[in-house]
């Protein structure tokens, strides 16, 4: 397609205004957009009120300079953010800062990889458990802090690993990032962080309806199998809970999995109702389990025989625990251990009895079977933890991962309930009956509980970041939809104790910023090469005399008129 | 202190225009309307060469050096040439000297393509927090080019305007011009044949701009001495 000279007006407008398209699109190729040095997806620390006090990083705009661990002495922080390597941190020092108040722009940790899901690789197992342990104490003392300035975590990279050696080397020489001196500026644009209004938990229950046999018009005995969701973390957009308690709502699906394709068949139905309930609200003391009770029929309440919750099953090795509120001389309890004790010693494991009273004018609750005890309902929890947490511990925080979960120890879990459940419910007590047995069709599926447990292991579940319609409460509906009759869901809202913040999650921009000074130098050797090249053409093209005519025009204009 | 650096920039990019205008006898004779037609010359040669690259010229993947493209690239760069014969000769100039008149014209030129390739860039790029060097590389590119410009209107007034020249100057001139022509393409193969970095570039610029104009200063005044 030539471009004919002799085009007539027409063509040529056509042609001139493709022109100019195309000269624009060449002039925006040729614009070079200036970015950041590194943009990295960081995560901000909690910000919650509990009862009135407030807890946790109270900011989340930033806009300092960075400075590393290795920063002079007696230099002023107060306008720098510290980044530390999670690797090189000395949680005394951490310690001293927050608990001295003592002033800081900002504190930016940067885990290793093997916290995050995509590029968790094998290190070393003695490395892990001790950096599993720093994160804990970290998050802990974090969580229990009143912070007056932004907390982020993010994950390490190649491009922030070069900027902290950057940063390093530059305070080592003894030139921490100030206004005047350039080095790197951390900024993360965001808004102040509101608060969540009216912060719902849900909770999904389904219900699998025992045979009755014909004019048996008394109602069935129910069964409740109980596992919480949701999570709690120093880092709400990272609180994936892998272990405490992803492990046990991948179970409870695996169990429901398994009845439902006993029950689809009127033969092998059970002589009792099956309820399922995957609850919110775990780490505020149990309270969404107490709004599920508390929603109950009276004679449903009345008929569940017994439940039992799973609560972090995902990474032990032989010995499970059993805890109960109720004396263990009492026949239910007693019923109950012997049922999984025989079951476990078939399965070489060993299970152990934990009693623990329940005291009903403390709010603590520890364990999610003691609001069934509250309640006059025999319950257990089944965990690999013996001790009983604190609030707002060991509720699926940073440190867990999905590393240090193992499928095994969930199949196997499975495996010791379902057979437990199910020598009860047929009456197959202390008989060597094997109904789950490996290879058959009603085998517990590894497949199945590693891709839940990988779904779990890459979604957050702080409770009050979940909407009503949130997917992935969607998507445990449908599930239980699936192996269940009946589902309802129940949607309350958080109780008044706690009070949540948005703005959990942000960009980082990492820029490399020349000082003041420099811009100043600069104006100063612009400047003179501009007067320079002015005389320099003066003197050549007018000559010496004009340049000199110029700065003494006024005196010779005087000597004239005079 | 971001629009203090995007302030730097402009003045190194755009100042010695200012400057030249104002230092030489070219604000006496007030030689504005011929830089400002000689800047819309400059303008409308762009475009056409934009046309034609975007007609002839095949995008390539990768960032190498490709010979035919840019040999295509740099006849293209002869539209350049073109357009300064046209800006010389074609357009009807006030009564200036030959001396002024190329002057005019190749500070016109100069400009227009320092504001349509470098302001951009600079108002975009020059005001983020981030601190690059490359603008002011890009500065100091704009001044290479503005002795280039001036170097290559005065050998094409000497070319195209003046009717009596020495025999023996005339391949010397039209190497010369032919050199400072193609010097596009000359950077750009250093750039993307040879690898050279942008202040390598940019200090190889400086340094033939600055003798082309030497060389043409030269020949400018040895063929004046005959008239």
């Amino acid at each position: 397609m030539a471009l004919s000279k002799n085009s007539g007006g027409h063509r040529g407008m056509q042609e001139s205004m493709y022109s100019v398209i195309a000269l624009v699109f060449i002039l925006v190729a040729c614009v070079e957009l200036c970015d950041a040095a590194a943009a990295i997806d960081v995560y901000r620390l909690i910000q919650y009120d509990m009862s009135g006090s407030a807890y946790g990083s109270r900011f989340a705009a930033l806009n300092h300079h960075a400075a590393s661990l290795h920063f002079p002495p007696g230099a002023d922080l107060s306008r720098a953010v510290l980044i530390i390597p999670l690797r090189e941190l000395n949680i005394t020092f951490v310690r001293e800062y927050i608990n001295q108040k003592k002033p800081l722009g900002g504190l930016l940790f940067l885990l290793p990889d093997i916290f995050s899901f995509e590029n968790g690789g094998n290190k070393q197992v003695h490395e892990k458990e001790q950096l599993k342990n720093l994160l804990a104490e970290l998050e802990q003392l974090l969580i229990h802090a009143n912070i007056p300035y932004p907390v982020y975590f993010a994950f390490e990279n190649d491009e922030i690993d070069t900027v902290l050696a950057d940063i390093k080397k530059n305070d080592a020489i003894g030139q921490p990032a100030t206004a005047t001196t350039g080095g790197y500026k951390l900024v993360i644009p965001t808004p102040e962080p509101k608060k969540v209004a009216s912060p719902t938990i849900t909770n999904i229950q389904g219900w699998l309806s025992g045979l009755k046999a014909d004019g048996d018009t008394n109602q069935l005995p129910t069964i409740a199998i109980v596992a919480s969701y949701d999570t709690f973390g120093a880092a709400p957009a990272l609180s994936v809970g892998s272990d405490s308690n992803g492990s046990g709502v991948v179970a409870l699906l695996e169990i429901a999995r398994l009845f439902s394709l006993l029950y689809s068949n009127p033969k092998t139905r059970g002589r009792y109702n099956l309820l399922f309930g995957l609850t919110s609200g775990g780490p505020y003391n149990y309270n969404g389990t107490q709004k599920w009770l508390r929603s109950f029929d009276q004679r449903l309440r009345e008929s569940i025989d017994y439940a039992i919750c799973l609560n972090s099953i995902g990474s032990w090795d032989n010995e499970l625990w059993i805890h109960v509120s109720k004396p263990p001389e009492n026949g239910y309890i007693k019923q109950i251990f012997e049922g999984f004790s025989n079951v476990a010693e078939e399965m070489d494991i060993k299970v152990g009895l934990k009693h623990k009273k329940i005291n009903i004018s403390n709010p603590r609750v520890a364990r999610e079977h003691e609001q069934f005890s509250r309640l006059r309902v025999t319950a257990a929890t089944l965990s690999e933890i013996s001790t009983a947490p604190e609030l707002l511990q060991g509720t699926g925080g940073l440190y867990d991962s999905r590393q240090f979960v193992n499928e095994t120890a969930i199949t196997r879990g499975v495996k010791l309930v379902a057979e437990s459940l199910a020598r009860h419910i047929y009456g197959h007590q202390g008989k060597n009956v094997q109904i789950f047995a490996d290879g058959g069709s009603l085998a517990v599926n590894p497949a199945y509980i590693q891709s839940w447990l990988d779904l779990l292991s890459q979604t957050p579940r702080v409770a009050p970041f979940l909407s009503k319609n949130d997917p992935f409460v969607m998507a445990l509906k449908k599930e239980l939809t699936d192996h269940t009759d009946e589902v309802n869901m129940q949607h309350e809202v958080l109780e008044g104790v706690f009070t949540f913040y948005d703005s959990t999650s942000a960009r980082l921009n990492i820029y490399q910023v020349a000082s003041v000074t420099f811009d100043l130098l600069l104006l100063l050797v612009l400047g003179s090469y501009l007067i320079v090249l002015f005389s320099f053409l003066v003197i050549t093209t007018r000559g010496l005399d004009d340049l000199i005519s110029l700065f003494r025009r006024p005196p010779s204009r005087k000597v004239k008129t005079a | 202190m971001t629009m203090f650096h995007f302030f730097n920039c402009a003045i190194l990019t755009f100042g010695p225009h200012a400057v030249y205008y104002s230092a030489t006898p070219l604000s006496e004779y007030d030689t504005l309307g011929t830089s400002v037609k000689a800047a819309l010359v400059y303008l409308g040669t762009a475009l056409v060469k934009l046309v034609c690259l975007a007609t002839f010229l095949k995008v390539s993947e990768n960032d190498g050096f490709d010979p035919y493209q840019e040999l295509l690239k740099a006849v293209i760069g002869f539209i350049d040439v073109a357009g300064l014969y046209f800006a010389l000769t074609q357009l009807t100039h006030r009564n200036i000297s030959q001396n002024h008149k190329f002057q005019a014209v190749g500070l016109g030129w100069a400009f227009a393509d320092s504001v349509l390739h470098r302001l951009a860039p600079l108002w975009v790029g020059a005001r983020g927090l981030e601190f690059t060097w490359d603008f002011i590389l890009q500065g100091l590119e704009a001044n290479a080019n503005l002795v280039l410009s001036i170097s290559l209107a005065a050998l094409g007034s000497l070319m195209w305007l003046r009717k009596n020249k020495p025999k023996t100057l005339i391949p010397i001139i039209y190497t010369c011009a032919g050199i400072v022509a193609t010097m596009p393409s000359i950077t750009s193969y250093l750039r993307r044949g040879l690898g050279w970095h942008f202040p390598k570039v940019v200090v190889f610029e400086l340094f033939t701009s600055l003798s082309m104009a030497f060389i043409s200063w030269q020949l400018f005044s040895a063929c004046q001495r005959p008239s």
